[in-house]
């Protein structure tokens, strides 16, 4: 309750701080929606050849493209901020100030800053997700409804705890943002259902950067193609993630008390 | 110094860094990429001391001394290589929340304020991480304004305020929970007089209000005087000295500074015969003399010449400090 009640503080302040920057809102939404018709133009380029990818139909993949724009949007807003200012801190040595705050220093350092004005990625992708669903004639139903959630919330989670450990890093080295690239140019792949990639990428994207729980298996889920050991297979990636990305930040609190000056 | 209820109380304290060394240059950068060289740095070399409970203690030394180190195991951050610590009964590194919610660290050089949004939302957030009933925080708020005239402040983004108004807001941001203890790595530097002053002044005030327990680092010694009766200097990670402020002249100055008016001037007579001159303008001198020959000095300047006035001091703080550090360096060179 304590820490819903000190996101919510958080959350209060992020739409304070952007409403000094207007305009970053509307630039966003403007080039996401560029984005998003260059990624339409992807696929309808696609689909003149072929009405099937991989085994996968066009408004398949376009339920794959949709949720790769809502997670994105939702990791903009929820995790990238937080972690890119988590660095900042450990640069600039003002992470101590965090440090001294009586409360978990995980989770503060992970919801410590919320770029609403990022929700426009949200905002595009929630009728390129209806548009799909309505191809995809679903019904969507509780069950529906609730693997759906389940996966983006596992997916989430993942993401989460993967960029968490990519950042714990800055302990040791200081400046990491080098690695977010990899994460950046990773999650590019996930915009395309991971199936379809040769078998060495889909390694890649499912173990090591786990790109495909976030955008694949979530919009499977809403086509109805997800199996139950996927599921259940991301729900305990999640929750393994979370405990070994939690380990690592412990260990990673401890050095960096050991040893910064 | 014993205290009869420490707040602080450190034993042996010691903290050594490892810290990688490499020559200048491109091909020694990727030699050390490989084959790194390390090397044992003992920031804090056995400290031991206790503060009492509402005292203001000057923590002082060179840069490097060790002195923000310390400062940072006391507020948790640091583990320390050997050596016992407790503040308030807590092991400080152990960040028990307990300890964290009464105790305060402001550092002069980096800031807790979000940049972006009005310093009164920065003090909002801090009243939710410390969970401080909206009554007590009210209260606090309308105190801490008061004290140090933020009221045009806590309106304004964080950006544009003055470095001086950052760090009186700074300093309120760090007090909003009210804590028992203060660490305060510098927290006037920078700053011009007059805002020195209002903060020393709001911080003497502070203390006696709250009784709370505060151990600063300063490089301003007007800061030192005006706060601390008493203080701790340490060098090279070494406690020098632990005591009275005005004890420290004694210890380690060994001049006296002897000012003297003279009647119808020097006549250009040299003076240096009576000591080392630092000051000299008509009709008045200001000498250096060792301390033993002060007695003597004074009593051939009395019979030598025409005398309107003569005091003897103590040579200024900074200059005692700066003589100690030098003292101490040559010290160790040699040894």
């Amino acid at each position: 309750m304590y820490y819903i009640r000190l996101f919510a503080t958080y959350v209060r302040l992020g739409a304070l701080g952007e409403l000094e920057y207007r305009a970053n809102f509307w630039i966003n939404l403007l080039q996401s929606i560029l984005e998003l018709c260059v990624a339409l133009g992807g696929l309808a380029v696609v689909f003149s050849h072929t009405d099937n990818l991989g085994g996968w139909r066009p408004e398949e993949i376009l339920a794959v493209l949709g949720v790769y724009f809502l997670v994105g949007g939702l990791i903009r807003v929820l995790i990238r901020p937080s972690m890119v200012k988590f660095m900042e801190d450990v640069r600039q040595g003002t992470l101590d100030f965090t440090l001294t705050k009586p409360a978990d220093s995980q989770v503060l350092v992970s919801m410590q800053r919320v770029e609403l004005w990022r929700l426009a990625d949200v905002l595009i992708a929630l009728p390129v997700l209806g548009t799909a669903l309505v191809r995809l004639r679903v019904e969507l139903g509780l069950a529906e409804a609730l693997t759906f959630g389940a996966t983006m919330l596992s997916g989430g989670l993942i993401i989460y705890s993967f960029w968490l450990m990519l950042s714990t890093c800055a302990f040791w080295f200081v400046k990491v943002e080098n690695i977010q690239v990899i994460f950046q140019s990773m999650w590019q792949a996930g915009r395309w259902p991971i199936s379809i990639y040769p078998a060495w990428l889909r390694a890649v994207l499912t173990f090591l950067v786990p790109v495909a729980f976030a955008t694949t298996v979530p919009a499977s889920a809403l086509s109805g193609r997800i199996t139950s050991s996927t599921l259940w297979g991301s729900l305990a990636l999640a929750a393994a993630l979370l405990i070994v990305s939690r380990w690592f930040w412990r260990v990673g609190i401890r050095f960096y008390s050991g040893a910064s000056a | 110094m014993t205290q009869e209820n420490p707040v602080i109380e450190i034993e042996e304290l010691s903290k050594v860094y490892t810290v990688t060394e490499r020559e200048a240059g491109l091909a020694a950068a990727f030699r050390s990429l490989v084959n790194r060289k390390t090397r044992d740095v003992r920031a804090v070399d056995k400290i031991s001391f206790a503060v009492g409970e509402g005292e203001i203690v000057g923590f002082l030394g060179p840069n490097g001394a060790g002195k923000t180190t310390t400062l940072k195991m006391l507020a948790g951050l640091l583990h320390p290589t050997d050596g016992r610590a407790a503040v308030l009964g807590f092991r400080p590194w152990e960040r028990n929340r307990d300890y964290l919610r009464r105790m305060t660290l402001v550092m002069g050089q980096r800031n807790q304020l979000v940049w972006d949004i009005p310093v009164i939302d920065t003090f909002e957030l801090n009243r939710a991480v410390y969970r401080i009933p909206e009554t007590d925080y009210r209260r606090t708020v309308d105190e801490l304004t008061e004290l140090l005239e933020l009221a045009p402040l806590l309106r304004k983004p964080t950006r544009n305020l003055s470095l001086g108004e950052r760090m009186k807001c700074e300093i309120a941001a760090a007090l909003l929970h009210r804590p028992w203890v203060l660490f305060l790595d510098e927290p006037t530097i920078g700053l011009d007089v007059t805002m020195q002053r209002r903060i020393r002044q709001f911080l003497v005030e502070y203390n006696q209000r709250t009784g709370a327990t505060v151990l600063l680092t300063s490089h301003y010694m007007a800061d030192v005087e005006a706060l601390c009766k008493r203080v701790i200097v340490i060098h090279h990670g070494k406690l020098l000295y632990d005591g009275e402020l005005s004890g420290l002249a004694d210890r380690f100055a060994p001049f006296k500074t002897v000012e003297v008016e003279l009647q119808n001037g020097a006549g250009g007579r040299p003076l240096d015969e009576y000591g080392e001159v630092l000051v000299r303008s008509p009709g008045r001198v200001t000498l250096r003399v060792p301390k033993i020959e002060t007695a003597s000095v004074t009593g051939r300047i009395l019979t030598d010449l025409e005398v309107a006035d003569l005091t003897v001091q103590d040579p200024p703080i900074e200059d005692v400090i700066e003589q100690v550090f030098s003292q101490e360096a040559t010290e160790s060179e040699e040894g």
